[in-house]
């Protein structure tokens, strides 16, 4: 785990020294979707929900949006990832950069829907376009980076690339 | 077997979403927000220093590049700076006879007036943390005597108000946000009222609660009203009027308003100790 967390914190720092001053048209670039989909595609939908999580726990720390929506939606994110590809031949090529576009579009929208019902009305009043183009065009470029270190990450769980216990294993997280 | 992982998969993630669910109960009960409150301060005095030493270390090759290829724009920037400083010296020194002899004024009055409110200047250490809300984060926290509710001014006019504080840091939600509503007087004898309502960034604010052809025009300044349990001191430009029209049948006039302050220039800003007369 301590890799993942490692990888969680760098990405954290990208995201809001680099990425926060990457703004066009009022939206910048969101890296975290990118950790519970790659998680996902590498390891399946339950590492992808438990990666998901704990990244999300972490951007809610340092976000001003409800503490905990970010850890629900990056759950739901990698689990339905891992769930929807599950399928899939994973040496596709186009696999990383569809699951990139189409989850952090699918992120960001439910991120803003929930956040709507818990009352913050404001996070449905963004330019949607400009919202979905930045983040998906920026998760395409960057969902192969973001990969790498995941995969690195994950490997390093017992050397066998999983977060998830084996059967009788005591729960690594 | 199958089954086993499916069903454990299945629990895992439930057990995960119940847990997020519980934190956003906890943020969002009054009661129980202090502990997310706590657990966000506490993240953000270890993560703020280590933020900014990333910035310390990253910003001196981005503004390489940046002067690099926009040199020809800095140097005619950097004149047209020197020039502007050389007119508000001037204009400075004119107005400091008439803010004295208001100062006298509004102390009579026993009016809150802004010159006369302590504040804590800040320097803007993040903008637009997220892609949802209209937020900059400030260096200055409750250990500096920083506070929830606090109002933010610079640039020109009202910039927002303090919504979260940690001991060195606190978060400010701008005018623009949707979340933002600000009580205004206009006219010619302040004698209109409205709430100038944020449409997040992006979206231009409006006016509201403003009765059907009510006389306004193009560039008029609306400011903080202060009336009884108002969250802002009066006098304070919140907003400048950029449209306006009354739809027949309509209850209200439809006035489209940009923010006094520019939002563009928050490097520094100063954070009013000033809180609501009970």
């Amino acid at each position: 785990m301590a890799r993942v967390a490692l990888v969680i914190f760098l990405v954290l720092m990208v995201q809001q020294t680099v990425m926060v001053a990457l703004r066009i048209g009022g939206a910048h670039p969101d890296l975290l979707w990118l950790l519970p989909i790659t998680a996902a595609l590498l390891d399946g939908p339950e590492t992808g929900a438990i990666v998901g999580f704990w990244a999300g726990l972490a951007f809610d720390l340092v976000l001003p949006t409800p503490f905990g929506l970010s850890a629900l939606v990056g759950c739901l994110l990698g689990y339905a990832v891992g769930t929807l590809t599950a399928a899939v031949d994973p040496r596709a090529i186009w696999l990383k950069p569809v699951a990139a576009l189409a989850g952090s579009v699918g992120a960001d929208m439910l991120f803003a829907v929930l956040g709507a019902i818990l009352g913050q009305q404001q996070m449905v009043q963004v330019d949607f376009v400009a919202l979905f183009l930045v983040v998906g065009v920026a998760s395409v470029v960057l969902v192969l980076p973001v990969n790498r270190l995941m995969r690195w990450a994950l490997a390093g769980e017992s050397n066998r690339r999983s977060l998830v216990p084996a059967e009788g294993d005591a729960g690594v997280w | 077997m199958a089954r086993t992982r499916r069903s454990r998969r299945t629990l895992t993630v439930i057990v995960l979403v119940v847990i997020s669910l519980s934190l956003i109960s906890l943020d969002l009960n009054g009661r129980s927000h202090r502990i997310t409150s706590g657990l966000k301060s506490v993240a953000n005095d270890v993560y703020a220093p280590l933020r900014q030493g990333v910035l310390d270390i990253i910003s001196p090759i981005g503004d390489f590049f940046a002067g690099a290829f926009d040199y020809g724009s800095v140097q005619a920037q950097n004149e047209q700076l020197q020039r502007t400083l050389g007119q508000l010296r001037a204009e400075q020194a004119e107005r400091s006879f008439q803010a004295n002899q208001l100062r006298q004024l509004t102390a009579l009055q026993n009016l809150p007036y802004l010159q006369s409110l302590p504040v804590v200047t800040a320097q803007t250490v993040d903008q637009y943390a997220s892609n949802f809300t209209a937020t900059v984060t400030l260096d200055k926290g409750r250990a500096d005597g920083v506070d929830v509710g606090f109002p933010v001014v610079g640039a020109g006019g009202l910039v927002g108000q303090v919504v979260a504080s940690y001991h060195h840091t606190c978060v400010v939600r701008l005018v623009i946000d949707g979340q933002s509503k600000v009580g205004v007087t206009f006219g010619t004898k302040q004698q209109y009222q409205g709430i100038v309502d944020g449409q997040g960034p992006g979206n231009d604010m409006t006016a509201d609660l403003v009765p059907p052809y009510t006389p306004v025009h193009k560039g008029e300044v609306m400011y903080t009203s202060g009336l009884q349990a108002a969250a802002f001191p009066p006098g304070i430009p919140v907003a400048t009027v950029s449209s306006f029209r009354t739809a027949a049948g309509a209850s209200q006039e439809t006035i489209k308003v940009d923010p006094a302050a520019d939002l563009s220039q928050l490097a520094y800003v100063d954070v009013v100790q000033w809180v609501p007369p009970t």
